[in-house]
């Protein structure tokens, strides 16, 4: 072997490991965009031949900028986590406790001390594109930035001139207690180079204009992944599972992929619509917890050709099954209590249930009083891990709907964390197609995350 | 207006869909047996027949009862179970200062159409939502059982 050949070997072997590396980077720590699932070709708006994705949809366009950003800040949902419970929409104060410690969310309003009176449009397309607040100091990930990104640039202003409409509200927020490294600010920009694509909603040519509609309302606005798909070990969304669904806030917010069994596959485009846009479907369950807030706050307000484009786009997400998660039980449960509660369940359990319970939801699970507290069918008490059963025993329910308020008593001040660990297992056996075993230390973890 | 068949007649009432069938029954209607106790469905005094089961009129939205017949302690005796557990609550003295009672009479009397001869594990699941404060579960039990078994 000449040396030549032998160096031309070295130095493709170099070349091999540093393109394995690349790929490699790319694949496990950046991972695929959103979007990348789809495929295909995008073309700028002006390019794409139906109608542009962005915007207010054509029964809104009309309407002034404040009531056209009205509606986009809705689809945007801000005000969920701009707003602590009880407090003024948009004053900001509501704490995210995440491992590294507690962030609180800024107030937006037009206040010129404590919100965001004194910023320009330049000032606020940058903190959502890039995640660069107006001192040039870097926001955490926990404002979906990396969604927000994709929004066209007058959507983001029309956005502002809605805040901008609103009362100032002079509150300053707690400062984040978060530990080091976290606290250090400047990281995020490294964060934001991995996972920030930095660019604005492009059309994908080969899909239709509902389906780009539907995925500029789910990716750019409504940010459904910051929930529903799972995070890599920075914190970024891993897109290879996209919408397969993951555990935020102590709440498990479920797969929302194409899964027959598992996911949302077997639901059909009524159902999905009357989820979206009230929180329940017939035989499908009630949203509680977060996708509640999610849906009285922002999807209840979206038009009917909205709905009709997330439903459309959720349908052609990949199916990725949830091993974990059984295939929902339709039937419901024996009118007897004696009847249908499986053999090995705290004896509690069934107690509690029949002072507490029983009356709404019925032993059946078929609620007599409202088609929301019905437990038959829901994912929640189809989920052995009993997180969101749990969650919703310990915090109640109060949900302003567009239908009215709707109240379940919170039971966390009531019961101990047994007699509730006791409770939400006793509900899933009854009501479930899988048991559960939460414990209490579990339940006091829950209590911990509040 | 809203249209309810209740203790078998119609009644049409101007109220929101969305106010509690309690509220109905005793401020609008007059029908003031039922009685407010907690307000969210935890201690059993609203308690009222739709179709013969027992539901919680304080959180039963008006709008939402639609063709469903309502029952309440007023018309419970028109119907033979409830005649039957009236009669054993008198016998026995059930009753001690009576608040709950509405509530105990609706929920032991959809027992008894459910299950005709309930043991005592029957009773204390069917039961268990109706609280009384004077105690009367004892008498409260003794009085279902002599029910179930009258003709």
């Amino acid at each position: 072997m000449t040396l030549s050949s032998n160096g031309m070997l070295i130095r493709t072997g170099i070349l091999a490991v540093i393109v394995i590396v690349v790929v490699a980077f790319f694949w496990f720590v950046v991972g695929p965009g959103p979007l990348d699932f789809a495929g295909g070709k995008t073309v700028a708006i002006a390019a794409y031949s139906g109608a542009n994705p962005t915007g207010v949809p054509v029964e809104f366009a009309k309407d002034d900028l404040v009531t056209r950003g009205r509606y986009l800040t809705q689809a945007a949902d801000c005000q969920a986590c701009h707003t602590t419970e009880g407090g003024l929409p948009f004053a900001g104060g509501r704490a995210f406790k995440t491992p590294f410690g507690t962030l609180y969310s800024p107030n937006i309003t037009p206040d010129r001390e404590t919100g965001i009176g004194t910023w320009t449009d330049a000032d606020l397309l940058q903190a959502i594109h890039q995640g660069i607040s107006r001192d040039g100091t870097r926001l955490y990930p926990a404002f979906p930035y990396a969604a927000y990104t994709y929004l066209a640039d007058a959507d983001v202003l029309a956005i502002k001139a809605y805040l901008f409409s609103l009362p100032a509200v002079h509150n300053a927020p707690p400062a984040n207690s978060l530990a080091f490294p976290y606290n250090q600010r400047w990281l995020m920009a490294i964060w934001s180079f991995l996972y920030n694509p930095d660019q604005r909603f492009q059309p994908n040519a080969e899909r239709s204009p509902e389906w780009n509609r539907g995925a500029y309302l789910a990716e750019a606005l409504g940010h459904c992944g910051d929930c529903h798909t799972p995070r890599n070990r920075l914190q970024a969304l891993d897109n290879h599972r996209k919408f397969a669904g993951t555990v935020v806030q102590g709440w498990r917010a479920y797969n929302i992929t194409g899964d027959q069994d598992t996911g949302v596959g077997a639901w059909n485009n009524a159902e999905l619509t009357s989820y979206l846009s009230t929180g329940h479907a017939t035989g499908r369950g009630t949203a509680s917890g977060p996708m509640a807030e999610a849906v009285d706050l922002s999807l209840a307000h979206l038009s009917a050709t909205d709905h009709a484009a997330i439903v459309a786009y959720l349908r052609s997400v990949p199916a990725i099954p949830s091993p974990d998660l059984p295939a929902p039980k339709a039937e419901p449960a024996p009118a007897a209590p004696k009847l249908g509660t499986p053999a090995g369940i705290d004896s509690r359990g069934q107690k509690l249930f029949a002072g507490a319970c029983a009356g709404c939801h019925d032993w059946t699970g078929v609620s007599p009083l409202s088609p929301l507290a019905t437990l038959t069918g829901g994912r929640a008490v189809n989920d052995p891990s009993a997180a969101n059963v749990a969650q919703i025993i310990l915090l109640g329910a109060l949900r302003q709907t567009i239908q009215g308020v709707s109240i379940m008593p919170a039971f966390g001040s009531a019961y101990s964390d047994v007699e509730i660990a006791a409770l939400a297992n006793y509900v899933v056996a009854r009501f479930g197609a899988k048991p559960s075993a939460i414990t209490a230390e579990e339940i006091a973890e829950l209590r911990r995350m509040q | 207006m809203i249209n309810l068949r209740i203790n078998g007649d119609m009644r049409a009432v101007d109220v929101p869909g969305d106010m509690p069938l309690l509220w109905v029954l005793r401020d609008i209607l007059g029908l003031t047996g039922t009685k407010f106790g907690c307000g969210i469905a935890q201690c059993g005094a609203c308690t009222v027949h739709l179709d013969g089961i027992p539901v919680r009129s304080c959180l039963l939205p008006v709008g939402t009862i639609g063709e469903r017949a309502i029952t309440t302690i007023e018309g419970i005796a028109e119907t033979p179970n409830g005649a039957k557990i009236q009669k054993a609550w008198l016998d026995l003295e059930v009753i001690q200062c009576g608040y709950c009672q509405s509530g105990q009479i609706m929920s032991a009397t959809a027992l008894l159409n459910v299950t005709p001869n309930p043991d005592d594990a029957d009773i204390d699941a069917a039961m268990a939502g109706n609280i009384c404060r004077c105690g009367t579960y004892v008498r409260i039990r003794e009085a279902i059982k002599q029910a179930a078994k009258s003709v």
